[in-house]
């Protein structure tokens, strides 16, 4: 057993006690209740499990659930599904994904959420020439599984949160 | 004559069932057979021709080699591999400017500092994939040794160089200890060591 503390959707959890093979995703799901973040293949093979870390440097990067040990967040920093809308207001990514009917079973859904905004995020930072952009979406949305086949409503929505503010987002 | 054939078929059912248990007692004891181990450098002592002696070295020094340990992530066409099949990487990660993967998909996201077992994710720090100059994938252990040998081939490494990459090296060490359902490295990383000193030292003949 080892104790825990990180922070989520900025509010501080722990410490906690958790056993050393416990699933970072069972400690959502099941000691924190937390079920917007998904299981699925249990195998980082379809990335619905996927949360949000945001490092010191202020860098952040999407990291499944399903295959880390709870212990190895300890002291971090993460966003999960339950944490982009703001006092019941959506995101531009959650308004666009529902305008484009990107899911449709939504099983997937979190974990492209948390992609797409991190993507976002970089492109902030360091924004892409429009004549990249489609292959820098695809690049970010690859590892994420849909068995809906909802991969290229996902694509048009991010895309079209981008384009909706270029200035933000493109060179 | 219909239940002759019945029985027939049967029997044929019965048959191929009895084979294909055998095949997968087989396969199963092979996979598990303590094939897995690596002979000393003092075995070869005996090899008087220094020459015949480097490349039963170096063979035996390709067990290792050509595990999926290495293999997979000495991949061809930026893309590694995984399990003991050499599948292609799920999900499809790439090898990127720096070998750790493209900005949205990082070898660290998933590949934390040590084995998670109950998920079966190996992990080890650092994690990433052989430089270019060093792709195994479809070439035979002749071609292999001749890679190896040469700085111009090898992105600069010395002899000197592999000895300590494949003695030393934590994520080439992490072969040895890959967690659960992976197939480990044979032998173990000093006897890996012990045999490239001994190839080198006989003059590092290729096959």
């Amino acid at each position: 057993m080892s104790a825990i503390t990180l922070k989520i959707n900025g509010r501080d959890h722990g410490p906690i006690e958790v056993r050393d093979d416990l699933s970072m995703n069972d400690f959502l799901r099941e000691v924190l209740g937390m079920t917007g973040t998904k299981f699925g293949c249990g195998a980082a093979q379809c990335l619905s499990c996927a949360v949000i870390v945001d490092d010191p440097d202020g860098t952040s990067a999407t990291m499944p659930t399903c295959i880390a040990p709870a212990t190895s967040f300890d002291g971090k920093s993460i966003r999960t599904v339950e944490g982009h809308a703001s006092n019941g207001q959506l995101t531009a990514l959650q308004e666009a994904f529902i305008r484009h009917f990107a899911f449709q079973c939504g099983y997937c859904t979190a974990g492209f959420l948390n992609e797409a905004q991190v993507l976002l995020e970089r492109l902030e930072k360091q924004p892409v020439a429009r004549e990249a952009l489609e292959q820098t979406i695809l690049e970010a949305l690859d590892g994420h599984l849909c068995r809906c086949t909802g991969y290229v409503r996902y694509h048009e929505a991010v895309r079209g949160v981008i384009l909706a503010k270029p200035d933000l987002y493109l060179l | 004559m219909k239940s002759n054939r019945s029985r027939v078929g049967l029997a044929g059912l019965l048959a191929c069932a009895t084979i294909l248990a055998a095949s997968v007692v087989a396969g199963r004891s092979s996979a598990e057979s303590p094939s897995q181990t690596l002979s000393s450098p003092e075995r070869f002592a005996g090899i008087e021709d220094s020459e015949t002696r480097s490349v039963a070295l170096f063979v035996e020094i390709g067990n290792v080699l050509t595990s999926p340990r290495c293999m997979n992530c000495h991949s061809a066409n930026d893309r590694p591999r995984q399990g003991d099949s050499g599948r292609l990487h799920q999900p499809p990660v790439f090898r990127g400017p720096d070998g750790r993967g493209l900005p949205a998909m990082r070898c660290p996201i998933c590949h934390l500092a040590a084995n998670f077992d109950p998920a079966r994710m190996p992990g080890n720090d650092p994690w990433f994939m052989a430089p270019r100059e060093m792709v195994w994938e479809g070439k035979t252990l002749s071609q292999i040794c001749v890679q190896m040998r040469d700085p111009e081939l090898n992105g600069g490494k010395s002899l000197a160089d592999l000895i300590h990459h494949i003695g030393d090296d934590k994520l080439v060490g992490w072969g040895w200890n890959p967690g659960i359902g992976r197939t480990p490295t044979p032998g173990t990383q000093e006897q890996a060591k012990a045999l490239m000193q001994a190839w080198v030292d006989s003059g590092a003949i290729c096959p």
